[in-house]
């Protein structure tokens, strides 16, 4: 189990070299080109020291995380660390503003912060990129896309984020451009493959579906995006409108039975 | 239409147009002009704007001719507070903006961005030599080795 992280930069030229690192963090994957080797090594390790660093305090997987003891009821919420806490509130926050579509709560009762955690890790690893001057890049953990700057080096063009479609993993439905000229710095999507829909009903598989099968959000920052788009997921409808009412956001949103609902930033 | 009808409260109620013959509002899809790139999906189209999606175009008022930018009163609506500004070009309506609205709770709503049924030929483009990434439903270590994101990233070595 891992986060899969992948950075993009544009390289005037391609020579490569597969750099596997291993870790609970997941694979980096890298490009290298002969000037900036160097750089791109080291943000690839600092990227993911930050990835670790938050799966130690907050992966319910490993079992001697702060989260795994306070879903063991070790340690109180009121005796965890600030980030914990921080994060708390900013999950409690969300789930106040999106009506409680969004919420850390899991059925079983366990805290489960996942779901703004890997966002703000991204958030924290892209500030990391920056300090250390890299103003080109394309951010990928898990499917949450952040980027900066443009995949042509000072150039204009935005970076394009592909959306996957749920009927076909290997096609594409449509892409969206990134970047600091468009505002929209931030990709994400939620589905049902993360969630296994099923639940059994008097012996009939049902599936447990608030309407949409896919929800992709694009925002300025990617914690906007991810929530929203988990948070539509689980409300359906009522929710896509209060997100596109309540913040500067574009969503595409595939529903049960494949169709499409877009606001206009995803149209043609 | 629910938008194009706030757009004709404000823009009545907006002391410097009152005398015009706005039975309704033009509101030409300035947005959507080409801004340069090839994707038009960029943020200006749907941010503050409340001109894309209105649909309902009529001749403005004779009385409107003088060029600016007008901002009508705040209006109550079902919405909540609605405020618009409009401006003016040799007569017509060049652009409309809803200034910030506020709901009955007063958090800030807007009302030109939300989604609409479209068809798969509708929306942006995408072929997978023009993507630099792939966004989709989060992927577990296992599910990325047979993932398009894989794919891209295998390709750029």
């Amino acid at each position: 189990m891992g986060t899969v992280v992948s950075l993009a930069v544009p390289a005037p030229h391609r020579a490569s070299g597969p750099a596997g690192t291993t870790g609970d963090a997941g694979t980096g994957e890298l490009e290298t080109h002969d000037a900036g080797a160097w750089e791109l090594e080291a943000a690839v390790a600092a990227v993911e020291q930050v990835f670790l660093a938050h799966d130690r305090t907050f992966s319910l997987y490993r079992p001697g995380s702060e989260a795994s003891a306070i879903a063991r009821g070790e340690l109180a919420l009121g005796h965890a660390s600030e980030d914990m806490r921080h994060t708390h509130a900013e999950a409690l926050r969300w789930r106040l503003d999106t009506e409680g579509a969004f919420t850390p709560e899991r059925p079983d009762g366990v805290l489960d912060l996942s779901g703004i955690v890997k966002a703000q890790a991204i958030t924290e690893a892209g500030t990391v990129l920056l300090a250390l001057g890299l103003q080109d890049w394309c951010l990928n953990a898990g499917g949450d896309v952040l980027a900066h700057g443009s995949p042509q080096p000072g150039g204009s063009e935005p970076w394009r984020a592909g959306v996957v479609d749920p009927a076909d993993r290997g096609a594409l439905i449509t892409a969206f451009p990134l970047g600091p000229a468009t505002s929209r710095n931030a990709l994400a999507t939620s589905g049902t493959a993360e969630r296994g829909g099923h639940i059994w009903v008097a012996g009939l598989m049902r599936t447990a579906s608030s309407g949409f099968r896919q929800v992709s959000v694009a925002a300025e920052d990617i914690v906007t995006a991810d929530v929203l788009a988990t948070a539509i997921m689980a409300g359906g409808r009522r929710t896509l409108d209060i997100a596109t009412e309540r913040w500067d956001v574009d969503v595409l949103a595939v529903t049960d039975d494949g169709g499409l609902l877009a606001t206009p930033g995803f149209r043609a | 239409m629910a938008s194009a009808g706030i757009l004709l409260a404000g823009w009545q109620a907006g002391a410097h147009v009152s005398e015009a013959n706005a039975s309704a509002v033009t509101t030409s899809d300035v947005n959507d002009t080409a801004s340069g790139t090839g994707s038009s999906g960029t943020g200006s189209s749907g941010a503050g704007s409340a001109s894309s999606g209105a649909g309902a175009s009529a001749k403005a008022g004779a009385a409107a001719k003088a060029g600016g930018s007008y901002t009508g009163t705040a209006v109550e609506t079902r919405f909540g507070t609605v405020q618009v500004q409009v401006t003016l070009k040799g007569g017509a309506i060049t652009d409309v903006t809803a200034l910030q609205l506020t709901d009955h709770e007063q958090r800030s709503v807007q009302i030109s961005n939300r989604a609409a049924p479209v068809l798969r030929s509708e929306v942006l483009d995408a072929q997978s030599a023009n993507v630099q990434t792939v966004s989709g439903a989060t992927v577990t270590s296992d599910a990325y080795l047979t993932s398009l994101q894989a794919a891209l990233d295998a390709a750029n070595f």
